[in-house]
């Protein structure tokens, strides 16, 4: 095998040559194994830092990412309620490249062939791979509600649940919405990306017609029986501080949009009317680990080895974060990302290096919501790793949430967003 | 209010050259330990001086175990330390202050 051949170095994807037909060649070492990390979320852009630090610098790592800053979705709801702008929430990702030596190639995948392994990138360029982890995100199941596709396509309805231009276009309705308008969420059954953040934007934008336009209202229209995370600490902050501002209607499962009416239907109760739409459809891991064959739980999630992420479907694909089916109570989230990006970052140098793998590796998670634009609350918990079960177990006795809401966790949810920041990007 | 570049650019100038070389799959396995601070606490247990969440690295090992001892026993209250430490056995809690306090 011809190392220079295989393993160039990638300024950009304008240079890529096809590096395909490398199945056969036996295991590379750490020194010449190349990796590529697919997505610069939470997942893959830790991945990709930890993949570096682990290695004392020497493994070959290319992350792919269509978009030249990262965007969070965490204090994303600050950005739809007009608390700050989107540059609060954004920062380039040339950090890892000036610090960590990671070679960045703006694009997308187009495809993966595990058999070759090889990566298509939209560009056409093709690269060779001995190692992939795949950080995809999720994808947003619109054709699960009948006119939502066409309706969100005219703006008509908006996701903003991943951070981007919607982020700021669902602000930009709530600031236009007259005073004693009705500003409507709707949540799907879970998993879906981040649990509570839908009761959390549901109380920042309350927070907001508290103070602009008091005649106005929120509603929840969530097709779980009760609120998924944090509810009796979110329903106490309702009745607290929002009272009339917002109503919250479970078991409202939305099967259909009228965007001309602005009108969203049931599968039991009447149809509701109201002034912004904000539908979230039912979600699945990113369209590439589906297209890849990965999503073997149900059609929509990743079953992984949980002692290197590697997915159960082929070898030498590691995939992380929300895309994944989780283990018993982890939720799908920023942190728990990074936390899955560690293990696997670390699970894949002690490969390369013909160590052992760690046999009992520990996640935590740590989820801050707000339930006002200066008060706070917390859900945490840990994850052993469970050989006999082999997948992680929450800690019974560990992890938690918080006894109230307070100023003090407004503080701290504000330094983990900027520390969680710094851990994956700098 | 800092931006989310600000902390990206402050710690990447803090940190760059911090990280202790690893040779065994011993060492990478409690650096692997350590990281799950690292979301809150920062990189290596280096976290941004004014982003509000205190600051470990300044803490001894030993220090920085008794504190993590204290939370779990309930002998130090807190908001999530308490919860997530009482995840965590003893030996791995004794691993991470070993691994982000300051050695004598």
């Amino acid at each position: 095998m011809n190392n220079s051949r295989r393993h160039f170095l990638a300024h950009g994807a304008a240079g890529l040559s096809l590096l395909g037909g490398f199945s056969s060649f036996a295991r590379a070492g750490l020194d010449k194994a190349q990796i590529l990390v697919i997505g610069g979320g939470f997942g893959g852009a830790t991945a990709a830092k930890y993949l570096r630090l682990f290695s004392n610098n020497t493994a070959n790592v290319i992350l792919i990412e269509p978009n030249a800053s990262f965007l969070s979705c965490p204090m994303s709801n600050f950005v739809v309620a007009g608390m700050r702008s989107m540059a609060d929430i954004a920062s380039p990702y040339d950090s890892l490249t000036k610090h960590h030596g990671i070679k960045l190639i703006r694009d997308s995948v187009s495809a993966i062939d595990p058999d070759k392994k090889t990566v298509k990138l939209s560009s056409g360029s093709v690269i060779g791979y001995d190692k992939v982890v795949l950080s995809p995100g999720i994808s947003l199941m619109t054709n699960s509600i009948e006119g939502l596709a066409k309706a969100n396509q005219a703006g008509v309805t908006l996701q903003a649940w991943k951070a981007g231009p919607e982020t700021l276009m669902l602000y930009k309705q709530l600031a236009a919405m007259r005073d004693g308008g009705v500003f409507a969420i709707s949540i799907p059954e879970a998993p879906y990306r981040c649990p509570p953040g839908p009761y959390e934007r549901a109380s920042l934008v309350a927070n907001y017609l508290k103070q602009h336009k008091p005649k106005s209202k929120v509603l929840i229209l969530d097709a779980n029986q009760d609120i998924t995370s944090k509810g009796a600490l979110f329903k106490k902050a309702w009745s607290e501080q929002y009272s009339g501002l917002i109503e919250y209607l479970p078991s409202h499962n939305v099967t259909g949009v009228d965007a001309k009416t602005k009108t969203l239907r049931f599968e039991v109760q009447d149809d509701v009317r109201a002034d912004v739409l904000n539908v979230l459809p039912a979600m699945s891991a990113g369209e590439i680990a589906i297209k890849t064959g990965l999503a073997n739980a149900n059609g929509r999630w990743v079953n992984v080895d949980f002692l290197n992420f590697e997915a159960t479907a082929t070898r030498d694909i590691h995939v992380l974060g929300d895309a994944i089916q989780t283990a018993p109570l982890m939720p799908k989230s920023g942190h728990m990302a990074n936390q899955h990006a560690k293990v696997a970052a670390a699970a894949i140098i002690a490969q390369l290096n013909d160590w052992p793998i760690n046999p009992a590796p520990v996640v935590n998670n740590t989820c801050y919501s707000f339930v006002s634009e200066q008060a706070a609350v917390h859900i945490a918990s840990v994850h052993q790793y469970d050989a006999q079960a082999k997948t992680f177990k929450s800690v019974p006795g560990a992890g938690g949430l918080s006894s109230e809401p307070s100023n003090t966790e407004a503080s701290y949810a504000w330094g983990w967003a900027h520390n969680i920041w710094a851990d994956t990007l700098a | 209010m800092k931006s989310l570049a600000y902390s990206v650019l402050l710690l990447a100038s803090l940190s760059s050259s911090c990280w202790a070389q690893i040779s065994t799959a011993d060492q990478l396995d409690q650096q692997g330990l350590a990281a799950t601070c690292a979301n809150c606490h920062g990189t290596n247990g280096k976290g941004l001086p004014n982003a509000s969440i205190p600051l470990i690295s300044q803490l001894s090992s030993e220090e920085l175990l008794a504190q993590l001892l204290a939370y779990k026993s309930g002998n130090r209250s807190g908001t999530l330390m308490p919860q997530l430490t009482k995840g965590y056995t003893d030996a791995q809690l004794e691993s991470i202050a070993n691994q982000l306090g300051q050695k004598p």
